[in-house]
Parts: C-alpha cells; sequence; structure tokens
C-alpha cells in the first residue's frame, strides 16, 4: 500500500479578458491588460492509495473537470503540487500519460473511421506495447468486455454502449496503475451500465488498479467506490467513505407501519402532526409524521434512535401486521451536500 | 527518436487510411484542387503573357517561383496537416484528449488527418520542370540547378511550417486565429509567388523580415537563376530556416503551458 496520487494545495485560476463596450470593442478588448480572474480551484488536497476506488462528485461547473485535467497533465496548476506515483505530471506529462488510462464518456479517443481492432495496433505503438504483450492483453480484455462482436466494424458505427467498452479498453492496453474515468455511463442504457460497473468492479477488485470516477449517476457511486470526494465552488466539501457521508447529512430513514386492527398513539386524540416523541427506556427521539386508521408513518435519524427501539415501543401501542423502511435516497443526500 | 519517426509513420498511415474510407470525396477533393491548381496558373501564365517580362523577371522565372512555393507548401501542409487547425482543437477541446497520449502534441497534430495532395504536387512539378527547362535551353542555367531546387524546397516547406507553428501558437491565448492566418499564411503566400522587386519597399521588407516567406523562393531563386551571392546564400537559408523553426518551436512550447482547455 502507498500513495497512488497525491495532491497538496491545488488552484486554479482562469484568466480572461475583460470584454470593452462601445466603440471599436473587439479591438480594445484584443489589446486589454484587465483581466477578470475567475478560480476554479480553490486549495484542493487529498490522497488517493493504491488499489482505492473513488468517487468525484460535484455539481456542473464546480471544478471537477479542472481537477481532473490538471491531474492528467492537460492543465497547468496556477499553484499547488500533483504526484501520480511520485511522478509530476505537468513535469513529465509524457511519463505519467504512459502510466494512466483515461476515459472521457463524452469523447472517444478511437479512430473514428478505423475497425476498432486498427485503434488498439496504433495504441500499441503509442504506449510501446510489445506485440505478444498486446496480444495476451487484447485477448482478456476482449473476454471481459465482449469485443469480439464488433472487432472489425468502424468506430462510428459502433452503439454508445460498444463505444464505451471499446474505448475503457483502449485505456487499459498499456495496463495502467491508475484509472481516470469521467462519466463513463453517461447517456448508456440499464443493460449497458451494468456491464460497464461490473467490469470496473473486477478491474478494482481483482486487478488491484487504482480508480477515480467522475460521474452524475449516484448508482455509479453507490455501487462502486469505495470513498467519494465532493467538490463545491472549486473546494472540497467533503472526503471519506459513503456510510460516513450518509451519517453526516442525516436525511431521516422513513419507516411505514401498518397495525392489524386499531391502535393508540401514546398521546391525547387530535395532537397536532408531526409529533416529536421520547423513546421509552431508551436515548433518542423520534417523529410521527402521518397518522391514519390503521398506518403510521414515523421518520427517525438512525444515528439518534435504533430502529429496534423504535419498534419495541411501536408494538406497545397495538399489533403490528406490515413493516416497511426505507433509507434516504443516496441521491438527496447528495442533494443536501451541494 | 526511431520510436517518433515510427510512430509518425503509423499516425500518417492510419490517418490516410481514414480517408480513404471516403473514396469518393478524396477523388472529387483532389479534382476540384486540380481545377482550382490550373486555374491558378493560367491567371498568371496571361498576366505574364500579356506584359511580358516584370521587372527584368521573365515568364519562365516567375513559373519557377510559382512553383517552388507551391511545392514548399504542399510539403507542409501534408506533413504538418492539423497544425494549421489548430484552432479547431482549441475551440472543441479535442486539444485535451491529444494531451493524455505520452507522445509530443506537436507530433500528434502533425498526423491528425493528413491529406494527400496529388493535385497540388503534379502542378508544382509541371510548372518546376516547365521552368527549369526553359531556362536550361535558354542556357541561363545548367542541371546543378535541380539539386539546389530540391533543398530551397524543403528549407522553404520548414519556414512555412516555422510560420504556421507560430501563428497557431498564438492561438493558445487568443483561440480564434483564422484571420490571423489569412495574413501570416494565406496573403503572404500568395504575395511571395511573384518576385519581391514588384513590391514596395515596405512590404519587401515585411515578407522577408516580418513573415519571411520571402525566403522560400525568392532569395533562393537570386542565386539558383540569377547567380546572385553565390552558393553560400542556400546555406545561409537553410540556416535561417533553422532558427525560425527553433523560435517557433520554443513559442509553441511557451503557448501550451498557457493552456486553458475549454469548460467541460
Amino acid at each position: 500500500m502507498g500513495a497512488m496520487i497525491e495532491v497538496c494545495g491545488l488552484h486554479k485560476q482562469f484568466r480572461t479578458p475583460v470584454v470593452k463596450e462601445g466603440r471599436f470593442a473587439g479591438i480594445r478588448t484584443l489589446f486589454t491588460r484587465e483581466y477578470r480572474l475567475k478560480e476554479a480551484v480553490k486549495d484542493i488536497s487529498f490522497t488517493i492509495q493504491k488499489g482505492d476506488f473513488v468517487g468525484y462528485i460535484g455539481p456542473n461547473g464546480a471544478g471537477k473537470s479542472t481537477t481532473i485535467k490538471m491531474l492528467t497533465g492537460i492543465l497547468h496548476p496556477s499553484a499547488g503540487e500533483v504526484k501520480i506515483n511520485g511522478v509530476d505530471p505537468h513535469k513529465h506529462r509524457r511519463r505519467v500519460a504512459q502510466k494512466l488510462g483515461v476515459v472521457f464518456g463524452q469523447r472517444s479517443q478511437l479512430w473514428w473511421d478505423l475497425p476498432v481492432k486498427d485503434s488498439y495496433d496504433i495504441l500499441a505503438h503509442m504506449y510501446r506495447v510489445a506485440p505478444a504483450e498486446k496480444e495476451r492483453r487484447l485477448a482478456e480484455l476482449g473476454e471481459l468486455l465482449d469485443l469480439k462482436e464488433f472487432w472489425e466494424t468502424p468506430v462510428r458505427k459502433l452503439s454508445l454502449g460498444q463505444r464505451m467498452r471499446a474505448d475503457i479498453a483502449a485505456s487499459l492496453l498499456h495496463d495502467p496503475d491508475v484509472l481516470f474515468l469521467d462519466e463513463p455511463t453517461i447517456g448508456l442504457d440499464v443493460t449497458a451500465k451494468r456491464s460497464i460497473r461490473e467490469f470496473l468492479k473486477t478491474l478494482n477488485g481483482e486487478f488491484g488498479k487504482t480508480i477515480l470516477l467522475t460521474t452524475h449517476d449516484m448508482d455509479d457511486i453507490e455501487q462502486l467506490c469505495r470513498r467519494v470526494m465532493v467538490i463545491n465552488h472549486g473546494e472540497l466539501s467533503y472526503e471519506g467513505t459513503i456510510e460516513h457521508l450518509r451519517d453526516k447529512i442525516g436525511l431521516p430513514t422513513v419507516i411505514r407501519i401498518v397495525f392489524r386492527g386499531s391502535y393508540r398513539l401514546p398521546a391525547q386524540e387530535g395532537a397536532r402532526m408531526p409529533l416529536q416523541l421520547r423513546l421509552d427506556g431508551a436515548e433518542g427521539e423520534f417523529r410521527i409524521i402521518e397518522a391514519s386508521s390503521s398506518e403510521v408513518l414515523i421518520e427517525a435519524n438512525r444515528q439518534q434512535a435504533k430502529a429496534m427501539d423504535i419498534l419495541r415501543m411501536v408494538g406497545g401501542w397495538g399489533e403490528i401486521a406490515d413493516i416497511h423502511m426505507e433509507e434516504p435516497d443516496f441521491e438527496d443526500i447528495i442533494h443536501r451536500v451541494y | 527518436m526511431k520510436h517518433w519517426f515510427d510512430l509518425y509513420a503509423v499516425l500518417i498511415r492510419s490517418s490516410i487510411q481514414s480517408r480513404m474510407q471516403y473514396r469518393m470525396n478524396f477523388v472529387l477533393g483532389t479534382l476540384l484542387a486540380s481545377l482550382i491548381q490550373i486555374a491558378e496558373f493560367l491567371m498568371i501564365a496571361i498576366i505574364l503573357n500579356k506584359f511580358g517580362a516584370v521587372k527584368g523577371w521573365s515568364l519562365h522565372e516567375v513559373g519557377y517561383l510559382f512553383a517552388v512555393m507551391t511545392l514548399s507548401k504542399t510539403l507542409y501542409r501534408t506533413f504538418a496537416s492539423d497544425v494549421h487547425h489548430l484552432e479547431r482543437y482549441l475551440t472543441t477541446g479535442e486539444l485535451d484528449q491529444l494531451l493524455t497520449r505520452p507522445m509530443p502534441v506537436l507530433l500528434a497534430l502533425m498526423s491528425q488527418n493528413v491529406r494527400l495532395m496529388p493535385a497540388e504536387l503534379l502542378q508544382g512539378s509541371a510548372v518546376l520542370y516547365w521552368s527549369l527547362h526553359g531556362l536550361m535551353s535558354a542556357g541561363q542555367i545548367t542541371w546543378t540547378a535541380v539539386p539546389y531546387t530540391l533543398l530551397a524546397i524543403i528549407t522553404g516547406a520548414v519556414i512555412l511550417f516555422a510560420i504556421g507553428l507560430a501563428t497557431a501558437a498564438v492561438g493558445f491565448w487568443m483561440t480564434r486565429i483564422n484571420e490571423l492566418q489569412t495574413l501570416t499564411e494565406d496573403a503572404s503566400q500568395t504575395a511571395a509567388r511573384y518576385p519581391l522587386v514588384l513590391y514596395p519597399s515596405w512590404l519587401r521588407s515585411f515578407l522577408l523580415v516580418a513573415i519571411p516567406v520571402g525566403f522560400v523562393n525568392y532569395v533562393p531563386s537570386l542565386f539558383i537563376l540569377r547567380g546572385e551571392y553565390g552558393p553560400w546564400l542556400i546555406l545561409a537559408v537553410a540556416l535561417l530556416a533553422a532558427c525560425v523553426l527553433g523560435l517557433a518551436l520554443t513559442f509553441w512550447k511557451f503557448g501550451l503551458s498557457r493552456y486553458q482547455s475549454t469548460g467541460s
């Protein structure tokens, strides 16, 4: 175990010239010395360990892509340091690129008009992958990603799902240590999403690749990532496990209880909802938000009250017929962080 | 070094293969380019035929200038294809992808969308043959002009490439560079198809100093066709080409470090 990606005090400012108004605006803008500074990334630091699977999320324009571009050496940071396996991607862009797999969901890195297999031949040349090694890896990737069915098809004729599989395989041909995935499931149908997720799981679990994933699909994050980093307005607002994020935001669990026959609330008739209650014989409280003739809807923060304690207490009000529990939706949690 | 050369060859081959997927487009494009080339040369031929020699430059000599410029330009545009189209990469953010590859961005750019230019090559060679043949029959030059001319075409391509590269690098600050390219590439190259003595001295200086297109064909021709100065002139032009290339590369690297990319 060791640090694979180290980021320390990363800043990125964009300078755009102030657009003049009035006569000869275009020419005056050209020679202007006034700039508007936009801080896209402000003082971001984090470390990603070897073998980690980290989700990097945030609303549009929060600075996700800018960060990824600095990690891959596309953009030079205004301040701060990036190390990919100990190497600075700005001083040694090509050396880092050799150890990196990058997939941009919105764009293909394959040769649009050539058969899929030709792209792999070109990439093997580019990354100095020996022919025998290339064949071995393609056989492996081909099986895992089902590439054979469109092996001879020009890239432009692939479906989006096929293209994404082909692109992911391309990013792995040179056996990189780290994989950056920028929205790899964007626009895919449920089946295609699932097969990509399965593959990424295998890649991380069995092959031990370090993966950094940005996405707007919270199911991706929930199913794949061990850790998440949330960026907002250019700053990291959260970094840690998904479970901890859930706890921290503390969205309530909703419990619907159906009684057999009648039941009796511990409060007087006509009490106004929501009704705040303390647990008997245990620490904590919960709320009744709705009560009808045979059903009660309860909201409880799992940090504050254990579900078992609540059920034990509710069991005293009448005979319980059915219980339905709804955990807070991950998407709602993320919405709260944004 | 060998690795880069091999890779460049592989990428150029793939580029041409891609283009051959659209064979009809290629044939049509070549035919159209031929028509344009013929029309362009006819125009010059007609003007020169009407006025005879211009300021002491014969029809064959002007044809020579024209041909060397065409061939240098063809060489530059074939082997450094998309350097001229950097603007597209900047506005769409396509450059990002080239930057994730373990190779110099310039080499990647040069090998993208390579276009064979048979029409330009054929027209340039035909006019060059006609010019050299005419001048040799008149006894103005000997066969030694041929190797010198080949050298001039290559150094000329290097100079045009350097100008194109420096212009493209401005794009890292301005993004839109189409207008600038019209000035530094298209207009300058067209102007330098004629002997520079035709122009007022300020324009001549501009085409020699600011945008050194004059060194592609005019300056070498002073020695090759007219025996002025001496063989060292060709060497000096080659040296100049190397310097201009070095400067352009430095400027390009500096520009690349200022690359801002696009929003996602």
